[in-house]
């Protein structure tokens, strides 16, 4: 028997990652009462994030416990964070797709952990199709969505400089990270080869800001910060959407479908209380849905109903459909001899990403290259936590040793960020045999790297090795493939927006074309995923979004309790 | 630097302290290595570390590989760091671990005695690593030991994460992680971009 819902609220919103954070903040604020359902707990920063202890002072060394190395997600699903990423809910792949999706359900989604980097989109993005023949132009322009991304910078803080980059329109920054010595030798390759190395734009504050503290710079980003000094929404939002007394966040609430009333407008959501199995419901006049790409289609296509035969708002066919990932991949590493045997130095304060080489292919003519549009590559190296060349170094004893020390400053790593394009064979849709513990369908991703992001992994491991050995460095190898599908966390597409109600799920605000109160705020409104990440076009999106939602309250298109 | 308020300087300082470490029963230099301030009673500690996976004939070999990895010289090695003690604590972990670890011990064991007639450890040191040249370095890689290589490459590879990733290992590397800087640390070398004249090297 479920619940009989008691209260209703003027919105409900799935999630409380970087969408349903603002969303929930930009609503509260307005005064509209919100009830979030978030999919698992709060997390106690003493308690769950435990990154400022010493690897010793972990059982496994950090390493993790190797019985349950099958299921860790990697790099960020580690000792430090143990408990954190959801390991519950299932998801199929279809035969011949391969796909990492690790999923954060704690209050604050993936902003507890997130890489930082925060990259305006531009018109080079946003009218990639017609530049280049390729993909799918966005249905807006860059000077409507610029003011978004200034406020959004100004809420969050975000460190780099100006650079007048034809592919990186400029923003309102905080004084960027130093760059490091291993900076300086590189940038002087890159110089040599063409290519641009410049400060990332990183959401972390090098001063005070907005009530927050200056970074400390320990280095362990990945594992959540005790002190908020770089944005996420349990930090900065949260805390300012409940001071106004307009919100009640249900943790434990996992999202089951959206529920609709007899002319199919939304009317609710329906959730499983994880901590009892209870189905419960909750009634509002306007549903936000924010549970990130993946996460937010395989509800709207839980959500069937005789109006909605086929999943809420999926009247175009496209939900869950153009599925777009950043391939990302280790496009080349090595050394730099100019810093062999140096005293060490703290390289990874920002979690070792103080700098960047933005989009430099493609730009003086969309046909420069084999590929169309671009990537972008992150750089990494230095006096790390752990010396992973040591395993790779050849020897034992004393001589070994000695190397393993002299060689501590001098590695260095370079990731690419790559934007596969739309393409009607990648997408989500519910497994028709599978479900989870709660009965509810799971995901099937059905995914693989187009040919256009396989040229560019080639091209940037190419290049990159050039940028290493002009920096006076020696190249030692590339990934000999990049990583899984999903391990970059920057799913787009499966909700795109554009004006055409045939061919597209949501309008150029993010409100589904078929349900008037249904919003999606998360990067599945992105019809592409650009060479910049994801997070900061979100909360862009979505300020833009529940402004749009707040001018429909204010005019009637949807009323208040 | 100016503008950093008192706020911002007590959160460095708790935070200072605040790591708080969590002994784990057993170990004994694994721990030694670990000591830090902490609120809770320290762990009564027994007088030796109780091997979990290997036999005790088995773990003393293993301690000797250890320190034939990472030696004591100028600094601490592998039995100060307690990196035996790792290596048999993980893989007593690890399942897949441990049907390896069995075959290339008694793979290692025949193969000494038909080279020297003796156990391992009753030889002396340079003919121990005359042992493990073959197994170690790809020029000198001899047919047939494959075996032998996994066995010595899965030892070797437990023993650097081992050792440095104990305090001993971070002190060995003057590893600067996790610790707290009031400032976005700097390359300090201005006037040399291309680092083409730093000070000589230290080592």
């Amino acid at each position: 028997m479920n619940a009989v819902p008691t209260k209703t609220y003027d919105v409900v919103v799935i999630g409380t990652g970087a969408g349903g954070g603002m969303a929930i903040k930009t609503l509260c604020e307005a005064g509209l009462k919100v009830c979030a359902l978030n999919a698992g707990r709060r997390l106690d920063p003493s308690k769950d994030f435990r990154h400022h202890r010493m690897p010793w002072d972990m059982k496994f060394r950090g390493f993790g416990d190797p019985a349950k190395r099958a299921e860790s997600y990697g790099f960020m699903d580690n000792e430090w964070v143990e408990g954190v990423w959801e390991h519950e809910i299932p998801f199929t792949t279809a035969p011949g797709t391969q796909w990492m999706w690790p999923r954060c359900f704690a209050v604050g989604g993936k902003t507890n952990f997130w890489g930082r980097s925060s990259a305006r989109f531009g018109d080079i993005d946003f009218r990639a199709a017609t530049l280049t023949g390729a993909g799918i132009d966005w249905p807006l322009e860059y000077r409507e969505i610029a003011p978004y991304y200034s406020r959004v910078e100004r809420m969050i803080g975000v460190a780099s400089t100006v650079q007048n980059r034809p592919s990186n329109p400029d923003g309102e920054y905080l004084p960027p990270f130093n760059f490091r010595c291993l900076d300086h030798i590189l940038q002087q390759g890159a110089q040599k080869v063409g290519v641009p190395y410049l400060p990332d734009r990183i959401a972390q504050l090098t001063r005070n800001h907005e009530g927050s503290p200056a970074c400390h710079f320990c280095g362990a980003c990945t594992t959540g910060c005790d002190t908020g000094s770089f944005f996420s929404t349990p930090w900065r939002f949260l805390p300012r959407a409940e001071a106004t007394n307009n919100l009640e966040l249900r943790t434990d609430a996992l999202a089951k479908n959206i529920l609709v009333d007899k002319n199919g407008a939304a009317s609710g959501v329906a959730y499983i209380d994880r901590k009892t199995g209870q189905e419960v419901e909750v009634r509002a006049r306007a549903v936000v849905v924010a549970a990130s790409c993946l996460e937010s289609a395989r509800i709207m296509l839980n959500s069937k109903s005789p109006r909605w035969p086929d999943g809420i708002a999926n009247s175009s066919g496209q939900l869950g459909r153009n599925l777009c990932d950043h391939l990302y991949g280790e496009s080349a590493n090595g050394h730099l001899p100019q810093l062999l045997g140096q005293p060490s130095f703290p390289d990874n304060v920002g979690d070792n990403q103080p700098a960047w080489l933005p989009r430099w292919q493609n730009l003086n003519n969309p046909h420069e290259e084999k590929f169309v549009g671009g990537y972008s590559v992150y750089p990494g190296g230095g006096c790390t936590e752990y010396p992973w060349y040591a395993v790779q170094t050849e020897g034992f004893g004393s001589a070994y040793k000695r190397e393993v020390k002299r060689r501590y400053p001098s590695p260095v790593s370079f990731t690419i960020q790559a934007p596969s394009l739309p393409s009607p064979t990648n997408y989500l849709d519910l497994d028709p045999k599978v479900t989870d513990r709660y009965g509810m369908p799971v995901a099937r991703l059905h995914f693989k790297w187009d040919d256009n992001v396989l040229q560019m992994w080639e091209h940037s491991k190419q290049i990159i090795a050039e940028v290493i050995r002009a920096a006076g460095g020696v190249y030692e190898s590339s990934a000999s493939q990049p990583n899984m599908p999903g391990w970059s966390l920057h799913e787009t597409g499966t909700c795109r927006m554009g004006n055409d109600p045939k061919h597209f799920v949501t309008n150029r605000y993010g409100q589904t074309h078929d349900v008037a109160n249904l919003y999606v705020c998360d990067a599945s409104v992105f019809p592409s995923p650009t060479d910049k990440t994801t997070t900061i076009s979100i909360m862009a999106f979505t300020l833009r979004t529940c402004e749009h939602m707040l001018e429909n309250f204010r005019n009637g298109v949807h009323r208040r309790v | 630097m100016a503008g950093q308020d008192i706020q911002r300087r007590e959160i460095l300082r708790v935070l200072g302290v605040a790591a708080v470490a969590a002994h784990f029963p057993g170990f004994v230099r694994w721990a030694y290595a670990a000591e830090h301030p902490s609120a809770e009673p320290a762990p009564v500690r027994p007088a030796a570390y109780t091997p979990q996976f290997f036999a005790s004939q088995e773990y003393a070999v293993i301690e000797q590989l250890a320190q034939l990895i990472i030696p004591s010289d100028e600094t601490p090695g592998a039995r100060e760091a307690g990196a035996a003690e790792f290596v048999d604590f993980m893989v007593a972990h690890d399942e897949e671990q441990q049907q390896a670890m069995r075959t290339g011990l008694a793979w290692f064991k025949a193969h000494v005695e038909r080279a020297f007639g003796q156990p391992f450890l009753a030889l002396t040191e340079s003919r121990q690593e005359s042992l493990l040249e073959p197994l170690a370095y790809r020029a000198k890689y001899r047919e047939g030991e494959e075996v032998g290589r996994e066995f010595f490459r899965r030892i070797r590879e437990l023993t650097v994460m081992g050792f440095y990733s104990s305090k001993i290992g971070y002190q060995e590397l003057d590893n600067p992680a996790l610790r707290y800087y009031a400032e976005s640390p700097a390359c300090p070398h201005t006037n040399d971009p291309a680092h083409r004249h730093l000070p000589a090297a230290k080592w």
